[in-house]
């Protein structure tokens, strides 16, 4: 059990604690189609590309599958085609500080972690990783409020607008697929909401929609409404925190759109990683290290 | 006694399509289950001709159930989650099988010796072998049924 120190409640703890095992990862000569599948099977953002000795080439994320559909690549193209390398490493026994560290710098939200022999990856630390991993240490904090509550459950001190991000990209119904990854490219946004010509929110298209829609060959000049996923998950802005996190967690997804007073009035968005950093803060120590990263996930 | 996976593979098998859902999935493999008296684990995907595409086992069904966030709301025990294994179910329902089968499936022939079969699944990990005859399905090997086919031999 690492010590909370008063200023960083991460201090101590290192890669190894937060890091998962299981890396999701294929050859470079594995066909797109195959990377697709993989990203939805294992729900996972990106892959880890690997070479004939299994050591760590590149990284196939869903942008670049994105990418790929985008400039009209045959599904059936190698993975070394769009992969991005090499990866960026850390070790199991770094500290959790030093791998955020190096997100930050790199504005990266996944770092590999490399094993002892040489190129080997014994696990993938992702930022939501160590938002979980902050959360369970809060929680089993001394100086924790809800532990000290005991069993009598605490009323959910903060509201949506209090975390939200007031920022939304959205597009037209008959907006082309093509207009649609061009803006989630420049704007870096994680999905698209999609409207009707009047307006109202109709539903969503997100990166995982877009690779499907490659893996099915739909062409990248059919109309967003074609492939979006309906209704919107949105959460009213004044709601509780705990609220919009159970809408989250229903819906699988990691972001939720915010409404004001109606639900055809959206003003921003929410992320589930935001949302577990607050939750999280309970005393001084984790008020100061809330964690960021630019254009986080 | 030279035993090859003519010998021990089961030719009833029940394969799946890769436009099928995941809901028609599990319902055939409640039915394949049912008439042959045997959990299925795990099933061919063969396109209209009869070629091997892949294979879906409950695994893959299980992989999509899980949720991919759990690792952060997994840690807030004081979340009252009630009804979310029903709405995983109801997300999983609809995937199609196409979309998650294992396509890199290790397949043998009839004339596949019982050694090499143990060999193979023992080293891979794999409960069930799919067999092919000029690259067409013919049966399915299953681990279950190896050692049935054995037991007289190493009880008697």
């Amino acid at each position: 059990m690492p010590i909370i120190a008063y200023q960083n409640v991460l201090q101590g703890l290192t890669v190894q604690e937060a890091m998962r095992r299981q890396v999701v990862h294929l050859p470079q000569d594995a066909p797109l189609e195959q990377a697709v599948r993989f990203c939805i099977k294992y729900k996972v953002n990106a892959l880890l590309i690997t070479g004939e000795r299994q050591e760590g080439l590149g990284v196939v994320s869903k942008t670049d599958l994105m990418g790929a559909y985008y400039a009209g690549l045959p599904i059936s193209s190698f993975c070394n085609a769009v992969m991005v390398g090499p990866p960026l490493f850390c070790r199991a026994e770094e500290t959790l500080d030093a791998a955020l560290d190096t997100m930050r710098r790199h504005r990266v939200h996944r770092l590999y972690v490399r094993g002892e022999a040489p190129g080997r990856v014994v696990g993938v630390l992702a930022y939501p990783d160590i938002v979980g991993l902050l959360y369970r240490y809060c929680l089993n904090c001394q100086k924790s409020i809800r532990r000290k509550s005991g069993s009598e459950p605490l009323p959910d001190r903060f509201q949506v607008r209090e975390v939200m991000t007031p920022e939304i990209y959205g597009r037209r119904e008959d907006d082309s697929l093509q207009q649609v990854m061009e803006g989630l490219a420049a704007y870096r946004f994680g999905a698209v909401l999609i409207r009707d010509g009047e307006g109202a929110p109709l539903g969503v298209v997100s990166k995982t929609d877009l690779i499907l829609a490659y893996k099915h060959e739909v062409p990248a000049t059919a109309p967003a409404r074609e492939v979006m996923t309906a209704p919107v998950q949105a959460v009213d802005a004044g709601g509780a925190l705990v609220d919009a996190l159970k809408t989250m967690i229903f819906a699988d997804v990691h972001r939720v759109f915010v409404y004001q007073e109606s639900p055809r009035n959206l003003v921003g968005t929410l992320s589930l990683s935001d949302v577990a950093r607050f939750r999280s803060g309970t005393c001084r120590a984790c008020l100061i290290s809330r964690i960021k990263i630019e254009g986080g996930p | 006694m030279d035993l090859t996976a003519r010998d021990v593979m089961d030719t009833r098998f029940y394969t799946l399509r890769p436009e099928d859902t995941v809901a028609d999935a599990v319902r055939s493999i409640q039915e394949a289950s049912r008439e042959t008296g045997q959990t299925v684990f795990g099933m061919m995907v063969t396109d209209a001709a009869g070629k091997l595409l892949g294979m879906l086992s409950i695994y893959d069904i299980l992989l999509l159930l899980r949720p991919k966030h759990i690792h952060i709301w997994g840690e807030m025990e004081d979340l009252e989650v009630s009804g979310v294994l029903e709405a995983a179910c109801r997300r999983a329902k609809r995937m199609l099988v196409g979309d998650i089968m294992t396509t890199q499936v290790v397949t043998i022939t009839p004339e596949t010796h019982l050694l090499l079969i143990i060999d193979i699944m023992i080293k891979r990990h794999i409960r069930r072998l799919p067999v092919l005859e000029n690259g067409k399905s013919v049966g399915m090997v299953y681990f279950s049924r190896v050692f049935n086919h054995l037991r007289e031999l190493l009880s008697s």
